[in-house]
């Protein structure tokens, strides 16, 4: 996988599109022109060089971000915790997908989030934004006023009809969710998935008053990352999603297309709070994965490991 | 030049009181203009009986008005400044009506300063009510701060479709937080009622009301600099007119010492050049005196000491610890709070979540405008020690990040009639998700998984009240059971002797899954619960199947 960042064009993209998702269907993994095309890269290593090299393994940048496009980045920095908590992402891994966006032509890069604790201290201790400082076209901003959101119908909907959105998210094409692996005290994990209630309004009742598995897998299906990069640079396996708790440093950084497939492998790197795990038996990933919303099982992804 | 030096510290007072928030720098004493008010000090140090570090800055007020007389009037007091200011808006064309009992009614500041002394050494502090630094900044906390917050809001929302269509991105986003507090009314109703004096006699609130200018004037006349009119004068009385405080005696030639403020407007109107202020010795005749009766004395003495004891007794107080009522973290005893806090309003302008809120009557007579916590409507930052680096009586003491979070305010208690998971059995787990510290634990009881709190791990922050889902009151409260409030010493030293642990235990969920927790339900079933198949529902975490 030396080479692949080969260019793509946008009928071959298509094709083999549109190949991947039958072979998909098919229950095969999937190739393109006759090379092998990975569901996820997993790359050991330090934060900045792994995710360079995951988003290689992935057909590079340019694949997900074209000329002039404007990006969002969805980091976890719900909390005004310092990256050793691993509550929140790693700002180095953030700042590198942020710049490589850049690199790759975007015209703009708006790191997001709807932060469960005040703004300010959030972008302050995460160190997020201090990350980003440097890096023309980047953003950190996290939205904490409605007037920022835009309420979108959920026509797949269980049991949310509607939900708010940061209109960005709605108005922009490209979206890159960069979560960190925790542990979650009401969904066993928080990785991707979980992460998308970030970008709404109201997360209350999800807890309050849906089934919060459920009602993630109803957002799952408006709103649908290009890109899944999860921070396993270090896991919170107990005392999430705030912690504090137990942190293990797993090292890796994992990237895919299918946010079901990398959050269901980010369940099986460490033991959840004593314990192993697999990704069926997560039940916000069972039910998306129920809800045709990715893979689950990890035998049948197709992995790309690598040291770097 | 006056009104340049007046304009000049009234900025920097409104500068620093923007600088008290959360990233307030350790060297930058935003409370100063707290700190120098003499009046303030004192009130704190006769109250409290003791010698309190910051009020001591005071005495370099006391020195320079000893030295120079009454300058701080016109030129330094923000609250002259602003009365200055709105005078001339509102009120520098109308003919103002003057008053004819002038002369009884130039004593009421005196007599307000001595009953607020007299309150002071009972134990009351009362001078806040009155004194112009604790009033403006409360004014300005209460009132001008949230307005401003909102006004800026406003503009920014007007904004925002240009900075959008331009691609500011930041600006487009920006949205400033908005504080709001109780008795933001009653506070402007009695600014606007300062103001609206004016409209009798300029400056009425300095000449007549203000116990702290009482205070300058007394020491004043021993000041260096004095008013002195000249050969020259030819009795046009149009200092006498124009002077603000009144200062100017029937004679033109004479001056009431005590009441000027040295802010030169006579100099400036006389025709004759005949008025200059030279340094001189002399203790300045006559007019020097202060007119003050001993009847007066005794009765605003007399007032001020059964004020002070009316207030400590029911039905004035109430009784501490027996209601709801949580102070900030590091706030002293009770009975010394209450004492030494000034109700300046500068902890709850700087506070980072806007928990602080003035009291009304929650603490009594003696408790208006303190501080308490209000954990509904926000919680108290774990990051965030702000409150007592600005107080400046320290009522709330200025400690470490690490202290802070070791001085327990109280105990957060669930309500279980309300709690959506133990009344209703519904997956809820707000308040262990948010918990800062892992006080809130699930343990399986009676089959169901059930939030308790564990009380030596809380130290009442609040971010479970906050959050707790359900509406209007919350299910989870924090009660003043257990606060630690010190009046010096370390925190964590006595927290830690009360067995207190505000920290991460990671091993606690753990301890759950794996010991289930039954141990502390029922030793007996242990044994039951380690079989295989029996009761499998609390042995994985939450969201795994």
């Amino acid at each position: 996988m030396k080479d692949s960042k080969q260019a793509i064009t946008r009928r071959g993209f298509l094709k083999m599109a549109a190949a991947g998702t039958a072979l998909t269907l098919a229950g095969r993994p999937s190739f393109i022109f006759g090379r092998e095309e990975y569901d996820l890269a997993v790359i050991s290593g330090e934060p900045v060089a792994a995710t360079r090299k995951a988003l290689d393994a992935m057909g590079g940048i340019s694949r997900f971000v074209k000329k002039g496009q404007r990006v969002v980045l969805k980091p976890n920095m719900s909390f005004s915790r310092t990256p050793d908590f691993s509550a929140t992402t790693h700002p180095a891994v953030v700042a590198t997908v942020a710049q490589a966006c850049i690199e790759a032509g975007a015209s703009q890069v708006l790191v997001l989030d709807h932060t469960l604790q005040r703004a300010e201290l959030c972008l302050e201790r995460t160190g997020i934004r201090e990350a980003c400082k440097n890096l023309p076209g980047v953003h950190v901003l996290a939205l904490q006023e409605r007037k920022f959101f835009r309420e979108i119908k959920i026509p797949q909907g269980k049991i949310l009809e509607r939900v708010e959105v940061i209109k960005e998210v709605l108005d922009h094409s490209v979206l890159i969710n960069i979560p960190v692996a925790k542990s979650h005290s009401a969904t066993g994990v928080s990785m991707g998935m979980k992460g998308l209630m970030g970008l709404i309004w109201d997360r209350e009742s999800f807890h309050s008053q849906y089934n919060i598995n459920q009602a993630i897998a109803d957002l799952g299906t408006v709103i649908k990352p290009q890109l899944t990069i999860l921070d396993a640079t270090r896991a919170l396996v107990s005392g999430g999603p705030g912690g504090p708790g137990e942190v293990k440093k797993p090292n890796l950084i994992i990237a895919g297309i299918d946010p079901i497939a990398v959050d269901s492998y980010g369940v099986t790197l460490v033991p959840w709070y004593g314990q192993n795990f697999k990704g069926r038996q997560v039940e916000h990933l069972l039910v998306s994965h129920q809800r045709g919303l990715g893979k689950i099982d990890i035998d049948q992804i197709n992995i790309f490991k690598e040291k770097v | 030049m006056r009104t340049l030096i007046q304009t000049l510290s009234l900025l920097l007072f409104s500068t620093l009181f923007v600088f008290a928030t959360y990233k307030l720098p350790n060297w930058l004493p935003a409370d100063i203009y707290l700190r120098l008010d003499p009046l303030l000090g004192m009130n704190a140090i006769f109250a409290a009986r003791e010698i309190i570090g910051r009020a001591l800055w005071a005495l370099i007020t006391i020195g320079v008005t000893l030295v120079i007389g009454r300058f701080f009037c016109a030129y330094v007091c923000p609250m002259g400044t602003s009365i200055d200011f709105l005078d001339f808006l509102f009120f520098h064309k109308k003919k103002r009506p003057g008053l004819k009992a002038e002369p009884s009614l130039r004593k009421a500041k005196y007599f307000l300063l001595i009953l607020f002394i007299a309150a002071a050494l009972t134990g009351l502090s009362l001078a806040f009510l009155m004194d112009p630094m604790s009033l403006l900044t409360r004014f300005y906390t209460f009132f001008i701060y949230p307005l401003a917050i909102t006004l800026i809001n406003l503009f920014l929302d007007l904004l925002r479709p240009l900075s959008q269509a331009l691609g500011w991105v930041t600006l487009s986003h920006l949205h400033y937080f908005q504080s709001v507090y109780y008795m933001t009314a009653i506070t402007l109703v009695i600014f606007g009622g300062i103001i609206v004096l004016n409209r009798l006699v300029p400056r009425f609130w300095c000449r007549y009301l203000c116990p702290l200018g009482a205070f300058l004037s007394l020491i004043s006349p021993l000041g260096l600099f004095k008013r002195r009119v000249s050969e020259d004068c030819n009795e046009c009385l149009k200092c006498q007119k124009a002077c603000p405080m009144g200062a100017v005696a029937e004679d033109p030639r004479g001056t009431h010492l005590a009441e000027c403020i040295q802010c030169r407007t006579c100099a400036k109107v006389c025709p004759q050049n005949a008025i200059t202020f030279p340094a001189s010795l002399s203790l300045g005749g006559e007019y020097s005196k202060i007119d003050f009766s001993r009847r007066g004395f005794l009765y605003s003495l007399a007032g001020g000491l059964g004020i002070g004891f009316l207030a400590t007794q029911a039905p004035f107080t109430l009784k501490q610890s027996k209601h709801q009522l949580i102070r900030p973290p590091g706030a002293i005893p009770e009975t010394e709070f209450l004492r030494t806090c000034i109700r300046c309003g500068e902890c709850m302008k700087s506070c980072l979540t806007n928990t602080l809120q003035p009291c009304l009557w929650e603490s009594g007579f003696s408790g208006l405008w303190t501080p308490k916590m209000d954990p509904r409507l926000a919680p108290c930052d774990q990051n965030c020690n702000v409150c007592g680096k600005v107080c400046p009586t320290q009522a709330i003491r200025s400690v470490t990040l690490d202290e802070k979070t070791h001085a327990k305010v109280g105990t957060a208690i669930l309500r279980k009639e309300m709690c959506l998971v133990w009344a209703q059995n519904k997956i809820c787990l707000i308040c262990d998700e948010i918990c800062p510290y892992n006080a809130i634990v699930f343990r399986p009881i009676e089959g169901y998984r059930r939030p308790v709190v564990i009380a030596s791990k809380c130290n009442g922050c609040g971010f479970c009240e906050q959050r707790c889902p359900v509406k209007g009151e919350s299910a989870i409260v924090v009660i003043p059971e257990g606060e630690i409030r010190l009046k010096e010493g370390s925190y964590v030293k006595e927290a830690k002797r009360l067995q207190l642990e505000f920290k991460p235990d990671p091993g606690d969920d753990k301890y759950i899954l794996e010991e289930s927790g039954f141990k502390i339900e029922d030793k007996k079933k242990e044994k039951e619960n380690i079989l295989p198949g029996e009761k499998p529902q609390p042995k994985k975490p939450k969201g795994f199947l």
